[in-house]
């Protein structure tokens, strides 16, 4: 809330009482309890306070204004004629008698005053016409009250010189006494049966304003005769008034400014849980006490440790029930939303739901079917779906954003539309009550997202491998071997120059020749191990691995063809397969297979070796599972001993 | 015999060139790539086309399409496929045909081999890389395991191209003593005897590809 500005003439009423009261401070100094001085200085700064921040914000609202007259009436007609009085008994001042006699009487205007801001409250206007009646009606009273205590003889004592200058001798003041008190209680319970009524009619806003109000007149109401009749007995109920009468101007602040308008029903619920706790609390210190007290005589240390010890545990016990208890009565949307988060929360350490469920929860419990729960993974990258995939950072349709902390941390965001002020309300607490939910799920999309960045990277690692080595195979054609071909030819040029005389020479040539063919076979080889020869497919390249083979291999494979990346890595499968099945397996024959099944390219190699062989051995299946997981693929290895090894490697590739 | 070279590489192109001049053989034209070698052809006389299999601009087969083309468009003119490894499939379904040779790229380095196959194919004939061949035979199951170790060579030297009177002449072995292994060996395989020597290189490559392709 930003600091208010004050308007003039609310700011000028206020710095007036804020003098007066000091005046009326200084003046009454030492010459009546302070607690009376200071009680009624705080009420009337207070209220003309809050009355001069109601009207910065809305310049001409009744009530502020009411206020704001409440608050100066307390100051410049009650306090400061009261203050001049004593003063001027004490040090023979003049006027001190008619100072008295004002603040005898005044305080009664205050009540007028009451009664408007009853029936006027929250809307500035009656509730209908009819209600002006009750105003006329306390203003009647008010008058014949003032009357029948300000004009009589017998409030003489009241009075430093003992007597009344004032007094009427011969009216019948009692009467006028009694009649006005009467007339000003009708009228004060009809003003607040109208704060009743008007309690019950109204809905949204209003209501919560109303309810704060009526909250808080009811303190008042029960808190003033509390504290006047129990005055002697305790000075626990001292505070009282004063309490009440600095929470009313409070309360109606509150409501008029709606500033935590809503948390009305979290103040109603817990003022009604320690009431309730007090009271059955006292009830068990006081059955306690009693009981033991019997058997241990009262007054015995014991029956206070045992009493204590029990209210202690009694609250323990009950302050969560009573709380539920409440909540439920007074607060049934957030109590609903809670238990509903609740429950999902209890699932998942239950382990009977998926944390990224947190999302239906909070849908059921905030009653937005639509509402989105957005991941932050990184600060500075756009938020993600529970699957990883990046959301357009945009609020469309009066959709509201709310960022998700936890510990400092920005999990993400919740985009949603709240339909009421009171579901608005409600968002903080329901999140952070499925923030151990929310930040689960957010560490597994993390998790997943790392994992997919990590999956492609090796795919693309393989690939680029795979790159290389074709580049490197036909470096060494096309360069090397084209090479050393060339030289040779260049050779036997020289061999044709040197003519048939030069018989030496032409068998040093012939030796040189005789080399660099060798040096071309060693180079294709070597060039043939390194990238798979597979422009015309996968079943005439594994035809050719396997006339390479040192064994009897058959293949079976289909003339289908599949994505390149995947025709590489099951020649590589082919080879390794049978490299093994040759090195490890003691084989007689291999069979080589390769088909489409189910949309999968299934490749196996079978061979009729000593089986036993392990996937973790040291062969270079290591390299292949990689290769195989790189392309999306699982590998399986199915041996026995003495039942041969089949080793199948299967990967997506959709036709 | 008038010669027609295609070779991307400049240095293997002149090698080549000089090699079939200093055999006293013509060479009518050397290309950087097969896309004139059709135009080539129609002007000039040519006898044999000697090209390579991995041409511009990809590298792949460029050549081997050139060859079949031309043995489409010019049967008269014989086509010398060469390359830089060994490739069994490839290589049997260009040999199927009359005037045409596989051999791997270091053939060359053997001048007086490589000149007298290159007049083979150039004649009509026929030849498959002796290491090619090798690899085919290699398996010693099915058909094959029923021939001795002598019936494989002379099978092997069939496969390569070489007539009765060549293998006679490589294994210093009579020709009547060659006929003889000839018939057992195409009655092992199951392979009716024709006189013919070009149709019966390829009975015995047809027999050999059917055993790989289906076994």
């Amino acid at each position: 809330m930003a600091l208010p500005t004050l308007r003039p003439l609310p700011g000028t009423l206020l710095a007036v009482t804020v003098l007066g009261e000091l005046g009326a401070l200084g003046l009454s100094w030492g010459l009546e309890p302070a607690y009376d001085t200071l009680f009624s200085a705080l009420v009337a700064v207070l209220t003309v306070g809050v009355g001069a921040l109601i009207l910065s914000r809305h310049p001409s609202h009744v009530i502020g204004w009411l206020l704001c007259v409440l608050g100066l009436a307390n100051a410049l007609a009650a306090d400061l004629p009261q203050g001049w009085g004593l003063r001027a008994a004490a040090e023979g001042w003049a006027w001190g008698p008619a100072a008295e006699w004002l603040g005898l009487w005044t305080f009664l205007l205050l009540g007028v005053v009451w009664v408007l801001i009853f029936l006027l409250f929250p809307s500035g206007h009656l509730p209908n016409r009819r209600w002006s009646t009750v105003v006329w009606l306390d203003v009647a009273g008010t008058a014949i009250l003032a009357a029948g205590w300000a004009l009589d003889p017998d409030t003489g004592r009241y009075f430093a010189g003992g007597r009344n200058p004032y007094a009427v001798p011969g009216l019948p003041t009692d009467a006028l006494f009694w009649g006005g008190l009467v007339t000003i209680a009708v009228a004060m319970v009809t003003a607040l049966a109208a704060v009743v009524g008007r309690l019950r009619r109204s809905h949204g806003v209003e209501r919560q304003q109303m309810k704060w109000f009526a909250l808080s007149s009811g303190f008042v109401v029960a808190a003033l005769p509390t504290g006047a009749a129990l005055w002697n007995f305790t000075p626990l109920v001292h505070p009282l008034p004063l309490i009440a009468l600095t929470v009313w101007p409070i309360a109606i602040g509150v409501a008029i400014l709606r500033y935590r308008l809503y948390d009305v029903d979290l103040v109603i619920s817990r003022a009604f849980t320690g009431a309730v706790l007090t009271v059955v609390l006292a009830l068990v210190y006081v059955g306690s006490t009693l009981v033991i007290g019997a058997f241990a005589g009262f007054g015995s240390p014991w029956a206070t440790a045992v009493s204590t010890l029990l209210a202690a545990t009694a609250f323990k016990l009950l302050h969560q029930r009573v709380q539920r208890r409440v909540d439920s009565a007074f607060r049934p949307m957030h109590h609903a939303a809670l238990s509903r988060v609740g429950e999902f929360i209890d699932a998942l350490r239950a382990d009977q739901v998926e944390p990224e469920q947190v999302v239906e929860a909070l849908r059921s419990a905030l009653g937005d079917p639509l509402l989105e729960l957005r991941f932050v993974l990184y600060a500075d990258e756009p938020p993600v779906d529970e699957r990883g995939r990046p959301v357009a950072d945009h609020l469309d349709g009066g959709r509201e954003s709310y960022v998700v902390e936890r510990g400092g941390i920005t999990l993400g965001q919740i985009v949603w539309l709240p339909r009421t002020e009171e579901q608005r309300r409600l968002l903080p607490s329901v999140v952070a009550a499925a923030g151990l939910a929310i930040e689960m799920a957010r560490l597994r999309v993390e998790l997943r997202h790392r994992l997919d960045e990590v999956e492609a990277s090796r795919a693309r690692i393989v690939t680029v491998a795979d790159e290389e080595r074709r580049r490197i195979e036909r470096d060494l054609h096309d360069g090397a071997q084209q090479r050393l071909v060339s030289i040779g030819l260049a050779l036997r040029h020289a061999q044709h120059q040197l003519g048939p005389a030069e018989a030496a020479a032409s068998r040093t040539l012939d030796d040189a020749i005789a080399q660099i063919t060798q040096a071309i076979d060693e180079l294709r080889e070597l060039a043939q191990g390194l990238h798979p020869a597979l422009e015309a497919g996968l079943r005439p390249a594994l035809h050719e691995l396997a006339t390479r083979a040192p064994l009897p291999v058959d293949v079976v494979a289909t003339a289908e063809r599949f994505p390149s990346d995947v025709e590489t890595a099951a020649y590589f499968v082919a080879c390794e397969g049978l490299t093994n099945a040759v090195k490890h397996a003691r084989a007689q024959r291999v069979v080589l297979r390769v088909a489409r099944e189910n949309g999968r390219c299934v490749v196996s190699v079978t061979d009729n070796g000593v089986g036993g062989a392990r996937p973790h051995n040291g062969s270079g299946l290591t390299g292949l599972s990689d290769r195989v997981a790189a392309r999306g693929g699982s590998l399986r290895i199915d041996s026995t001993t003495g039942h041969g090894t089949t080793l199948t490697v299967e990967f997506p590739c959709a036709s | 015999m008038r010669v027609v070279i295609v070779e991307d590489q400049v240095l293997l192109r002149e090698g080549l060139a000089r090699l079939f001049v200093n055999g006293g053989h013509h060479v009518v034209a050397s290309l950087g790539d097969a896309e004139r070698l059709h135009e080539i052809l129609i002007g000039q006389n040519a006898d044999l086309v000697v090209i390579d299999v991995r041409m511009p601009p990809t590298y792949t087969d460029e050549g081997t399409r050139a060859a079949l083309e031309t043995k489409q468009r010019h049967p008269e003119v014989g086509v010398l496929v060469l390359s830089q490894h060994i490739e069994t499939t490839h290589a049997v379904d260009l040999v199927s045909r009359a005037g045409f040779g596989y051999l791997l790229k270091d053939r060359v380095l053997e001048v007086g081999e490589f000149l007298a196959t290159a007049q083979r194919i150039a004649n009509g004939g026929s030849a498959l890389d002796p290491k090619v061949v090798a690899r085919l035979l290699a398996p010693a199951t099915g058909p094959l395991a029923r021939l001795t170790e002598r019936e494989r060579r002379i099978l092997e030297l069939m496969a390569e191209g070489l007539t009765n009177t060549g293998i006679a002449h490589r294994l210093m072995l009579s020709e009547r003593t060659v006929e003889a292994h000839i018939r057992h060996v195409l009655l092992k395989l199951d392979i009716p005897e024709t006189s013919d020597g070009h149709r019966r290189v390829l009975a015995v490559l047809a027999h050999l590809r059917a055993v790989y392709e289906w076994s």
